[in-house]
């Protein structure tokens, strides 16, 4: 069975607030991923919502560990 | 003025008789094929592919239910219809719904054509009357058609993904969009319906039931090429003693019983407040 792509999910509720991260969904398109996201999170009347691939994400510090210079 | 430019209603006065039964019959039409729809959706909370589409499809079914409340509320206050009456004690042959709803939804595929064909053919219509001239319709058509975006995303979502996966999955596809077209064509009316011309010439539409329905083709001739799903080339229509009330041709039934008995809650009938 064919694994579907993971999308992560950010919003915001307020302008003078930051993009969050509100959670994930697996989705075979980016169409799809929209669509689940907004029904899926919809505990608050998004003004922002956007969806990212997670293998689009670059990541700057190794998962989980923190940098060795501190903060 | 209104931003077709026409003069602007706020109740039915002064509108010309053709335009005002040609949008009674219209936003009944819409409010029908939205209950149904948000009756199928619901009953496809449970059996999806996957979780995330049950929440979806849960999510399509709540906002069309809340379309047909601010369509009912319309028609209420401006033709008298009694809600509970529209849906309660109609017979069946009077609903205007879109024909593809009259049956079970009998699987994922018809599911999708049900999402990628039905539902947008009615975004469609609302999308032609944005800017009315009938002014109590604007608002309540703005916000169906912002809540109608997430309902094409996952129409045209599923509708790729059964058409990459091919064989069977994008040939019950291709089946069940060619019926589905072939229903909505009927139920949008043949392209010289004196009740449409009305409406577009009182500025309360603008666009034709014919203009919707071509517009409509050309957005599923161009999601099948990317899907790779083989469309049928030309669905064939026919009008015979076509009914604007219903928008079925002479004969129909409309949707079947026990759709009808789920939908009016007829079980529990006996439970209703004030009864």
């Amino acid at each position: 069975m064919a694994v579907l792509p993971v999308y992560e999910v950010f919003a915001r509720a307020k302008h003078d607030e930051p993009l969050r991260h509100v959670g994930s969904v697996n989705a075979a398109d980016d169409e799809l991923a929209k669509a689940y996201a907004w029904t899926l999170y919809d505990e608050e009347s998004w003004i922002e919502m956007c969806v990212v691939r997670r293998e689009a994400i670059v990541p700057i510090t190794e998962h989980g560990k923190v940098p060795v210079w501190g903060n | 003025m209104s931003e077709t430019g026409a003069r602007e209603f706020e109740s039915l006065d002064g509108m010309p008789s053709a335009a005002a039964e040609g949008l009674h019959c219209l936003l009944w039409a819409l409010a029908d094929t939205k209950l149904l729809l948000g009756f199928h959706y619901g009953e496809w909370t449970f059996g999806t592919p996957e979780l995330e589409a049950a929440v979806a499809s849960c999510s399509l079914s709540q906002s069309e239910l809340g379309h047909v409340r601010l369509l009912h509320a319309i028609l209420k206050k401006h033709w008298n219809g009694d809600p509970d009456a529209i849906i309660e004690s109609r017979p069946a042959a009077a609903f205007a719904n879109t024909a593809y709803l009259d049956q079970p939804v009998d699987g994922w595929p018809a599911f999708v054509a049900m999402n990628a064909v039905v539902d947008l053919a009615a975004t469609r219509v609302l999308a032609s009357l944005r800017g009315s001239a009938f002014k109590p319709l604007r608002m309540s058509v703005d916000k169906m058609l912002d809540e109608e975006r997430h309902h094409a995303h996952h129409g045209r979502g599923w509708f790729r993904t059964l058409g990459r996966r091919g064989g069977a999955d994008a040939e019950q596809l291709a089946t069940a969009t060619g019926r589905a077209l072939g229903a909505v064509a009927v139920w949008l009316g043949p392209p010289d319906d004196p009740a449409d011309r009305a409406l577009t010439e009182a500025g309360i539409r603008r666009e034709s039931s014919f203009a919707v329905f071509t517009a409509l083709s050309e957005d599923l001739r161009q999601l099948a090429a990317e899907a790779g799903v083989a469309m049928p080339t030309a669905v064939p229509v026919a009008f015979a003693g076509w009914n604007p009330r219903t928008r079925r041709n002479v004969g129909a039934r409309g949707p079947a019983d026990d759709i009808l008995f789920h939908l009016r809650g007829e079980a529990n009938a006996m439970f209703r407040l004030g009864e």
